[in-house]
């Protein structure tokens, strides 16, 4: 191998080392965030006081009614190149559900299941990789209950 | 042990990933009620080698039994492993090579 480009993928290595260290546990790092009891204050204990615009190209897929409140399937999809992404919730207890960390090159293509105690609106934030704020808001009926009080 | 189930598919250069993992995630309520102590996972990650292709920080408000979705770019023949910790602070960890 020619001596430059192999210095050049030496180069390349390096940098791509960091991503690897990115990692952050976003309960140890903001404790705050996961005791608020609004969508609002949840978003500022995390990302501070920048506020979320409405952004379309983010896809937020949810039943319109859930039959069962206890594992709600929640679909998240963006081609915004995203640093972080949070999930929200206003009905229950404290609002905060949880944030990914999109590794670098991370494809944002999001499915978990959630708990709800009942009806109410969801809310996705995506922090881009400028540090911009995005949202995305849907409302669903949730049928039972899955939090038992 | 044993908690975990992974299922992961390659297709094209994106590995569709599907993780299941056996837990209660018992809400602070839900273990009030029940007398117990509130546990869940509250950190959850997803390893090829040293690269994390998957990060999440959770609260109480996962499913039981609850399942992840995701996709990441990746080759055949790819390890991924799967760490998570909950709020006790168990950890369990399991892998499964990309098909």
């Amino acid at each position: 191998m020619d001596r430059r480009k192999f210095l050049g993928l030496g180069l390349a290595a390096a940098a791509l080392a960091p991503a690897a260290l990115q990692a952050v546990d976003f309960r140890k790092e903001k404790p705050d965030a996961w005791k608020a009891t609004t969508v609002d204050d949840a978003i500022k204990a995390l990302y501070g006081d920048a506020k979320p615009t409405a952004n379309s190209a983010i896809t937020l897929k949810t039943p319109k009614v859930a039959s069962n409140g206890g594992a709600i399937p929640v679909t998240i999809r963006t081609d915004i190149k995203a640093k972080t992404v949070s999930l929200f919730q206003d009905v229950n207890p404290e609002s905060a559900v949880c944030t990914w960390t999109v590794p670098e090159g991370g494809v944002v293509d999001y499915s978990i299941k959630i708990k709800m105690k009942g009806s109410g609106k969801l809310t996705v934030v995506v922090e881009d990789t400028d540090g911009k704020l995005h949202s995305a808001t849907n409302e669903l009926e949730v049928a039972l209950g899955g939090c038992e009080g | 042990m044993g908690n975990i189930k992974i299922k992961v598919n390659l297709e094209g250069d994106v590995a569709k990933a599907k993780i299941m993992i056996k837990h209660d995630m018992l809400t602070y309520d839900q273990a009030a009620k029940k007398g117990a102590e509130a546990n869940f996972i509250t950190y959850l990650t997803g390893k090829v080698g040293d690269k994390v292709v998957y990060e999440i920080s959770s609260s109480q408000f996962l499913s039981k039994n609850p399942l992840f979705k995701f996709s990441f770019p990746a080759a055949k023949g790819d390890e991924l492993t799967i760490t998570y910790t909950d709020l006790k602070g168990g950890t369990e960890s399991d892998s499964k090579k990309v098909k």
